[in-house]
């Protein structure tokens, strides 16, 4: 029978002591980054090691007690596949919320709620014209109905700026805010990671830290862009396999990919303005993807929800900036064709009421009051027969009333129909659209919001750090601390006994 | 699931967060009596909002509509009752003359009366409010009646006959659209046009104002061959000339009387007209007074809030809020840690 070597338990009870050392100084870890934001729990990787070596062909069978415990590595807790669900859902969210801030600004345009605008502002112009009915050629009176035509005509201009202005600021948020200084330092941050991450692990490290850091980011990409997340093993030696990992733009329609990080390597976004339409482009420096626009790449994150913001005209698409702008254009070119209409008794000698700024065809913005009414008041036509009755007025009164042709170019009443109903229902149509989506949205953000809690709750109750859970840790950890110095001086007693006593009995 | 210090951290801003945004809310309702503050917060409350803050004001510009209406009515029923009392007046007066007792001066004296009657009833026809000619029909802008020639012209026509006399069908035309002609205002009957000449339908508004023809009388009569104008300005006219006259004869001037009485008739006419118009203008007053009255109603049961229990509902709100703010110290509950030794 063998026997083992006189020592070798020191070695075992230093490699407990060091283990505990080890759980002790990662409890303290985790206690000091509790309220660290993006910190992974770590936990000691640990295992139990055995005397092993060879077997004699025939030898006797022996017990060999294990040489103790082996302190593998520290690693954390953390879910990958919750990590994907959280991503994914805090792309919609990201991709919902910018879309509910651009419809409430756009709300607040059109809606007369709480204030008074072109819909109150029309009724006004009713009324004014039923008393300019009352006393026809009276000139203070039409001169009173010309201010409250004026009026309609400033609010629909101011509108449309209001759009214009609201669009533009979402162009700079998206190309300034989000892309260049958001989304392209994020891809740069996470390919600086990867690299230093591939570096430590390589020297056989463990960089935890910047494992955490590089989490961090991706989940705040995620919110900008949807994105997938893979990770590939990269042999290093024989011994040595890494994770390599790649970021790519995931599109949920086609299932394509366009590659954003690998390793150290990174592409960027840039805007590019062309008027009606806003363009994303990629400029790539690796990847399968050529450079150029991939606009319609995004299916998620608040990029989509600035593109369907700003591109959307609402026809089978998002009803974005364009399409209120577009309405608005439609509604005042045709109230302006209508009164005009009414206003000419002469085909061949037009009596315009209203124009466009700078000629060409009559917009929301451009819209105002021809110069002729502009140079006298009374060029409104009252009346087509009689002295002065004011049937003209009441014909007037009566085309905003009633239901209208709105055509998509007012100058041409063959092109398509966009709406039939009276000017009112029109514009109360189109603050409801605007309100019934801002609702819609506020409805799926909650929505969203909630299943992101959950999954945030989800992965914490992973990665998170419990102060109980180590509290007791700590406790036990410093009882097997206390066990393992314990082991070390009945050693160093037996082997003193050992040493300095036995064989002298009788001395 | 394990419990970590974060997850309650995290979930009590959270919580604190979406009490403090309903407080918000219910304190803005308070404060504004109102239910929503943009129209996403009830988007088929809010429609329904702006339908009935149009209705109320397009029922506002009736209702001045109707008040002007009954305002020009009154000014013409005064100027009517006036022109009633002169023509009362002249009536006595040739009743007096007309007597086999008086003699050629008494005669005169009553013809210096009757043309100033007259001249009274020439300056009545013409009056005006604010510009506005009462008996002029659509013609608000000039003086409807003119003496040319001695004769009185309504509206620039000639009231024995203005058109050539071999236009009779025209003429009965043209006389019809005169005594039609009038003021026109929407009381919100629906304003319909004639689909072929495009003229207002006039039972789909209200006519508010008398042509001065239906008062004044119109056509010519021939007493013992001698043609007279038969309105009221001419036939006073000619009385009177006949009255001083020196051939003065009892036939003809008790002739011209019985015409002078019969168009007279036309002026209670109007008067009754009037009246009826006025009627129904308090009628549609009342009506739209009510319409109101419900608009209102619908109104606040749209957009306002009930302020009890919106006042109820954010008591509540801030007591949760308070309990939550009170747990919020709390949160941080004690750990293994407060108990080691």
């Amino acid at each position: 029978m063998s026997m083992s070597p006189t020592f070798l338990a020191f070695h075992t009870a230093s490699r407990a002591l060091a283990a505990s050392q080890a759980n002790i100084d990662v409890t303290g870890n985790n206690i000091a980054n509790v309220n660290t934001k993006g910190y992974t729990r770590q936990r000691v990787d640990q295992n139990s090691i055995s005397s092993g070596g060879y077997t004699q062909k025939y030898g006797l069978p022996m017990a060999s007690p294990g040489w103790g415990v082996e302190v593998s590595g520290i690693s954390q807790s953390r879910d990958p596949f919750l990590d994907a669900r959280f991503r994914d859902q805090a792309s919609e969210k990201g991709k919902l919320d910018t879309i509910l801030s651009g419809l409430s600004d756009l709300e607040s345009i059109f809606d007369e709620a709480s204030t008074d605008g072109l819909l109150n502002e029309l009724s006004n112009f009713i009324n004014d014209l039923q008393t300019l009915s009352q006393t026809p050629s009276a000139g203070d009176i039409a001169f009173i109905t010309r201010t409250a035509a004026q009026k309609v005509t400033q609010i629909m201009n101011v509108y449309s700026n209001q759009v214009t202005q609201v669009r533009n600021q979402q162009i700079f948020d998206l190309s300034r805010v989000v892309i260049e200084n958001e989304f392209n330092t994020k891809v740069k941050g996470i390919a600086d990671l990867n690299d230093q991450i591939r570096k430590e692990q390589t020297y056989g490290n463990t960089p935890n830290e910047l494992l955490d850091k590089r989490n961090l980011l991706i989940d705040e990409l995620s919110e900008l862009a949807k994105i997938k997340v893979t990770s590939l093993p990269e042999k290093i030696t024989e011994d040595l396999t890494i994770e390599r990992l790649t970021v790519s733009l995931y599109d949920t329609a086609t299932g394509a990919s366009i590659s954003l990080v690998d390793r150290g390597l990174y592409n960027t976004l840039y805007v590019t303005d062309n008027g009606d339409r806003v363009n994303v482009g990629i400029a790539s420096s690796f990847g399968s993807a050529a450079s150029g626009d991939i606009t319609a790449h995004f299916s998620g994150g608040s990029i989509r929800g600035y593109l369907d913001l700003i591109n959307g005209k609402g026809i089978n698409e998002f009803r974005g900036a364009l399409y209120y702008r577009d309405s608005m254009d439609i509604f005042a070119s045709n109230f302006a064709r209508v009164l005009n209409d009414l206003n000419t008794v002469d085909p061949l000698n037009p009596k315009p009421l209203f124009t466009a700024s700078g000629g060409g065809a009559i917009t929301a913005e451009n819209i105002r009051i021809s110069d002729e009414w502009l140079a006298d008041a009374t060029c409104i036509t009252t009346s087509t027969y009689g002295s002065d009755g004011g049937d003209n007025i009441l014909r007037m009164i009566a085309a905003i009333d009633t239901d209208t042709s709105f055509y998509k170019d007012a100058a041409d009443p063959s092109s398509t129909v966009m709406f039939k109903g009276s000017f009112h229902d029109y514009l109360s149509g189109l603050i409801g659209e605007v309100a019934l989506d801002a609702e819609l949205y506020q409805n799926y953000t909650d929505t969203s919001a909630n299943v992101l809690n959950g999954l945030y709750a989800a992965r914490e109750s992973i990665s998170g750090v419990s102060l109980n859970e180590e509290g007791i840790s700590l406790m036990a950890y410093q009882k097997s601390y206390n066990a393992a110095m314990r082991y070390f001086t009945v050693l160093d007693e037996a082997v003193d006994a050992l040493i300095n006593r036995m064989g002298i009995a009788g001395r | 699931m394990r419990i970590t210090n974060r997850m309650m951290t995290t979930q009590y801003t959270r919580s604190l967060n979406e009490l403090s945004v309903e407080l918000n809310r219910l304190n803005t309702q308070v404060a504004s009596g109102r239910k929503f503050a943009k129209s996403s917060e009830n988007t088929s409350a809010a429609i329904k909002a702006f339908q009935i803050r149009k209705d109320m004001l397009k029922t506002e510009g009736y209702q001045a509509n109707v008040a002007h209406a009954k305002a020009s009515l009154t000014d013409a029923e005064a100027a009517l009752s006036h022109i009633e009392e002169l023509m009362r007046t002249a009536s006595e007066r040739i009743l007096f003359a007309l007597n086999g007792t008086q003699s050629g001066e008494e005669r005169k004296v009553v013809t210096t009366e009757l043309r100033n009657i007259r001249d009274q009833l020439f300056q009545t026809l013409n009056s005006s409010t604010s510009g506005s000619y009462h008996f002029g029909g659509t013609n608000t802008t000039t003086r409807p009646f003119e003496i040319v020639g001695g004769k009185l012209q309504y509206n620039g026509f000639s009231l024995d006959l203005p058109l050539p006399a071999d236009t009779p069908a025209a003429n009965e035309a043209l006389f019809a659209d005169l005594e039609k002609d009038s003021m026109i205002l929407d009381i919100g009957l629906n304003t319909k046009f004639d689909s072929v000449t495009g003229k207002v339908d006039e039972s789909t508004v209200f006519g508010y104002s008398i042509a001065g023809i239906n008062i004044v009388g119109r056509g010519t009569v021939t007493i013992g061959g001698e043609e007279f104008s038969n309105n009221l300005y001419d036939l006073l006219g000619a009385l009177a000339s006949e009255l001083e006259s020196g051939s003065y004869s009892y036939d003809k001037a008790d002739a011209l009387f019985g015409h002078f009485k019969t168009a007279t008739g036309s002026i209670g006419k109007s008067i009754t007209v009037i009246g009826a118009k006025t009627s129904y203008l308090e009628f549609m007053a009342e009506r739209m007074a009510d319409r109101v009255f419900n608009m209102q109603e619908r109104q606040v049961s749209v957009e306002g809030i009930d302020p009890a229990a919106a006042i109820i509902q954010f008591e509540s709100q801030k007591f949760a809020y308070t309990a939550a703010l009170q747990m919020g110290s709390k949160i941080i509950q004690p750990s293994i840690f407060d108990f080691m030794s």
